[in-house]
């Protein structure tokens, strides 16, 4: 427990720290020229459970957009995503949610 | 070739033996690259779309990653690319999928579509080849092709799917 002698720390540091904390992790699918569209939407739904009309939405977001989150999380999940991604040639990275 | 379909639980295709003999011939190549020297690949376009960097801007979590997951992913290549080869019918004729196969021919199909529309430089808007005489014509005619036969899979596994609903 935190008596008057500990150190305090400024609020900045405190919003900045929670703010690293708090922020998630995601996983990017980009546009690219080949992966077939039916195929994209195919692997999003045998990777992430997604049904078909939310896989179809993300793949057409990554079409269209020219990328999509398609997972959140902790950094270790996330790179275990965008592994099983590459598996199947989607081009993938994962990064802190802007 | 007669595309992929579901028969039961298994997919089912027919191959022309000059069909098979190019799947053979770009497995042959798509291992020639994965098990390459590094040395000897290094920043070699396809290879980098097939084993891409996890993390674009922080060349520390990209190093992180691939220190993480490379050797898997080579693994998994390696071992699709052995099934594919394994149920080729070198000769041409019928492929007989199972689900696993099938799995494997997915992922390999897209590898090798990736490889060559990475050297052929594909675009959006690039159009089928006219002109079957050139060198690029006629890879440029097997990227097609190989993305009808992935296509047809596709379809097939993607209805096989909707139909367990």
């Amino acid at each position: 427990m935190a008596g008057p002698l500990a150190p305090t720390r400024t609020p900045e540091e405190t919003v900045e720290e929670h703010g690293d904390l708090d922020r998630p992790w995601v996983t990017i699918v980009w546009n690219d020229p080949v992966n077939l569209m039916t195929y994209v939407t195919y692997v999003l739904q045998e990777l992430f459970g997604y049904d078909e009309p939310t896989a179809t939405t993300l793949m057409l977001q990554v079409h269209e957009e020219g990328r999509a989150i398609v997972s959140s999380g902790p950094r270790e999940r996330m790179e275990h995503d965008t592994s099983r991604l590459h598996a199947y040639g989607l081009w993938a990275s994962y990064q802190r949610d802007a | 070739m007669r595309p992929f379909r579901r028969r039961g639980d298994e997919l089912v295709a027919r191959l022309e033996p000059a069909e098979a003999g190019i799947v053979a011939l770009l497995l042959d190549q798509l291992e020639q690259l994965l098990t390459a020297e590094a040395e000897d690949v290094a920043g070699d376009p396809v290879l980098d779309r097939l084993l891409p960097a996890g993390h674009r801007s922080d060349p520390e979590l990209a190093a992180d990653y691939r220190e993480l997951t490379e050797s898997a992913l080579r693994a998994g290549k390696a071992d699709d690319l052995a099934t594919v080869r394994a149920s080729l019918p070198t000769d041409g004729g019928t492929v007989r999928l199972d689900p696993e196969q099938a799995a494997a021919w997915l992922r390999t199909s897209n590898d090798l579509r990736l490889a060559l529309g990475t050297r052929l430089d594909i675009h959006e808007d690039t159009e089928p080849p006219e002109d079957l005489a050139s060198e690029e014509g006629q890879q440029l005619a097997v990227y097609y092709w190989l993305t009808g036969l992935q296509g047809s899979l596709v379809d097939a596994l993607a209805a096989g799917r909707a139909g367990r609903r």
